[in-house]
């Protein structure tokens, strides 16, 4: 029973988000900020005896909630989750308000609900306790902007709270050895996903470096245990691979619901040149194993750590299916599902503009802005680059990090365009990477919208311009293109 | 004869935050640009190091967690050999972290206090707010520009001793430690500063001020760089939100 408090929360809440409805704004957090205020226990009170998946990390996770959902839905429950990034505590409570509603609803139509919940990582340490899910993913952790989360460890340490604060099934990135750390103390809870040592990229047998196996940056080189420096039988990206410590003995695990794929196939798709390989494609095949069985899917969002993404959100549902007791969600069942995900805002989403279409790619960080520079170069129909950086509150003030990010072993397409705050920062970083300033076009933010036409004017019938803007400025693009290009807002 | 620098990037693995192998691109760029070949190397925990083999030394800032990793080989195995680059006029550019480690040593804001190299005449207080910002500088080492731009992200507030004076004067930020209105150090030819990442980028004359000192001492006596435009370096300043526009 709902006690008057409560209650009063919950209904001045759902006023609130009426009202900013009707007023044409997409109501992510106000309705929610407001409720814990007038009821700080508001979580607790709703997810009680609920279905609750709980996902976090500092790369991935709105692509994994969104493929987690997309899985449910297929099969045939009625799913609630956060919306563009609402993933801090107001935005998790007005997702849960509102998803009073739908929940009554598919009661009535004898339908089962899920909760696939995205959390901040400092949030998932406050909320994970009240929301008292059934499973938690730990997607991977990478780092993020500085002034804003602080360092690894103490990421890391914020997820091990909100892990001891429930008895939740645990999955965790094998491959991220700062994930997978995680296991300690929690073994009898925890489940590995991770991709198949000989479909890593760089490994020794199918696709040795000429380098050896090393990376520019890696953002954990030394051992979470004993601090000696980690040795790797193959990478996939950034720190991820099949580490070992040759120090104490700490090593990846291998993991319980494994992704692979042929790099030959994947090679012969690709550029020779590059060393980087990881499918530009969507519908590439991939297999998906777990307990002896095994799925080949066609992937449905492209790039390499989609692979990752897609391990995550089937074990997600597979897992959930087994703490709950519902058949439905049988390993083969979640894993066919995955295939019709679209992607989600502003992850890989590709757009028709007349006879071109244009792809956002959100770049956050220095890994996600890495895995996109990548799959650009890789990407066959690219028609022309957008790169925007902008420095608000919700980007981070310091814009240093896209130096950590390696250009410079990458070809792009001939056309490149900068816009953002800091388009003199990005436009500086890739005059340095070697690209010519005839072939650069910047402009600073109040621009952006002229700069687009004249790139999406610039691209060749049937090609792709594709975009990488950080959080903020991705926002303010998204309404450029609502406005002008009439695309359904987001919220919607 | 062809021109050779031969820089030795401290703890690359270790060391790699906020940026600051840019400051090695810049180097290698506009060295390289101008027909000098610039080699990098890196030197990092327990591996060997001879400090007679480069002429120029890089030392990044890290995470709290990866900079106590490599304390005791920075400060017990490598110092001395540190030490004797430094009194031998060797170039270091060293960022945040790596200015601080140089100094006698960084206390924490419990009072803890950790030893560092000692090499400059420096110490740090750490406090618990940070300095986060865009900075502009103005400094004397050059005839040309004066101007320095930055980018500040720190914690930690440094005071210099006897010997060791500040790089610059701070027009815009709160430099070392937000009290003299000063910014980094110079002792001998180790230059000090917070500014991270993209500092020798934004700072072409910087860049070529250390070229143009770690060629004169490798050669023992005076070296004229050849000029080279500062286009692409002005567009991005003059793109600064902290520029002023003529």
């Amino acid at each position: 029973m709902m006690n008057i408090r409560a209650g009063f929360a919950v209904g001045t809440a759902k006023g609130i988000s009426k009202v900013l409805r009707l007023l044409g704004r997409g109501a992510t957090t106000l309705p929610g900020r407001i409720a814990l205020k007038i009821y700080p226990q508001i979580l607790s009170l709703l997810s009680k005896d609920q279905k609750i998946i709980v996902l976090t990390g500092t790369n991935g996770k709105t692509t994994t909630t969104h493929m987690a959902a997309g899985i449910l839905k297929s099969l045939g429950f009625t799913v609630i989750t956060n919306v563009s990034g609402a993933n801090l505590a107001t935005g998790i409570a007005t997702t849960m308000i509102e998803g009073i509603r739908i929940r009554t609803r598919a009661e009535k139509a004898g339908k089962k609900t899920v909760y696939v919940i995205e959390a901040d990582e400092a949030a998932f340490s406050k909320v994970n306790g009240q929301l008292q899910p059934q499973v938690c993913v730990v997607t991977n952790l990478f780092r993020d902007q500085l002034d804003r989360y602080g360092e690894l460890v103490h990421t890391q340490a914020f997820i091990a709270k909100g892990l001891d604060a429930v008895t939740a099934r645990i999955l965790l990135d094998a491959d991220d050895s700062l994930v997978a750390a995680l296991e300690r103390g929690r073994e009898d809870r925890v489940v590995f996903f991770g991709m198949d040592e000989g479909s890593m990229t760089r490994n020794t047998v199918t696709n040795p470096l000429k380098s050896g196996l090393s990376e520019t940056t890696s953002d954990a080189s030394y051992c979470s245990f004993c601090q000696t420096k980690y040795e790797y039988r193959a990478r996939s990206f950034g720190h991820l691979g099949a580490f070992y410590c040759p120090g104490c003995g700490y090593s990846r695990k291998e993991p319980d619901f494994l992704v692979s794929y042929s790099t030959q196939t994947a090679a012969g798709s690709l550029s020779e040149s590059s060393d980087d390989l990881g499918p530009a494609d969507v519908g590439f095949p991939v297999t998906l194993a777990y307990s002896g069985e095994s799925v080949t899917i066609a992937l449905p969002i492209p790039g390499l750590h989609n692979f990752y993404n897609t391990a995550a959100a089937v074990a997600a549902c597979v897992a959930l299916g087994e703490k709950c007791g519902e058949p439905g969600l049988s390993f083969a069942n979640c894993a066919k599902a995955i295939e019709f995900v679209q992607p989600a805002f502003g992850r890989m989403e590709k757009i028709p503009i007349g006879a071109k279409s244009l792809c956002l790619l959100l770049v956050k960080n220095p890994v996600g802005l890495e895995r996109a520079l990548s799959f650009v170069s890789q990407a066959s129909d690219a028609g022309g680059m957008y790169l925007l950086l902008n420095s608000n509150d919700a980007d981070g003030k310091d814009v240093s990090w896209i130096w950590d990010v390696d250009f410079e072993s990458r070809s792009y397409p001939e056309k490149v365009f900068v816009s953002g705050e800091r388009y003199g920062d990005m436009y500086l970083r890739l005059a340095y990477a070697g690209i010519d300033k005839d072939r650069m076009h910047a402009l600073p933010m109040t621009g952006c919208q002229d700069l687009l036409d004249e790139a999406l004017a610039k691209c060749e019938d049937g090609k792709c311009l594709y975009i990488l803007p950080n959080y903020t400025a991705m926002l303010a693009l998204r309404e450029i293109l609502v406005r002008r290009y009439h695309l359904k807002d987001f919220w919607k | 004869m062809q021109e050779k620098i031969r820089l030795c990037h401290l703890y690359p693995d270790l060391l790699n935050l906020y940026g600051d192998r840019g400051n090695i691109l810049a180097l290698v760029r506009r060295a390289s640009l101008r027909g000098i070949d610039f080699e990098v190397e890196a030197v990092s925990l327990g591996e060997h190091f001879d400090p007679d083999r480069y002429d120029m030394f890089f030392l990044g800032g890290g995470q709290d967690a990866e900079q106590n990793i490599l304390r005791n080989d920075f400060v017990s195995v490598k110092g001395d050999k540190i030490k004797e680059a430094v009194a031998k006029n060797k170039v270091f550019l060293c960022i945040c972290g790596g200015y601080q480690m140089m100094g006698h040593y960084y206390e924490e804001h419990d009072g803890h206090r950790i030893e560092c190299l000692g090499a400059i005449n420096i110490w740090t207080v750490g406090k618990k707010s940070r300095f986060i910002g865009d900075t502009v500088y103005s400094c004397g080492l050059f005839p040309d520009s004066t101007t320095l731009y930055g980018f500040e992200n720190h914690s930690g507030r440094t005071y210099l001793g006897e010997g060791v004076k500040p790089l610059a004067k701070v027009l815009t930020g709160a430099g070392n430690n937000g009290e003299d209105g000063m910014e980094g150090a110079v002792f001998k030819n180790v230059y000090c500063t917070y500014s991270h990442g993209s500092f020798l980028p934004k700072n072409p004359e910087m860049t070529d001020y250390l070229i143009k000192t770690a060629l004169e001492v490798q050669k023992g006596g005076p070296f004229q760089l050849s000029p080279l435009t500062t286009e692409v370096e002005d567009f991005a300043r003059n793109a600064l939100p902290t520029c002023k526009k003529p």
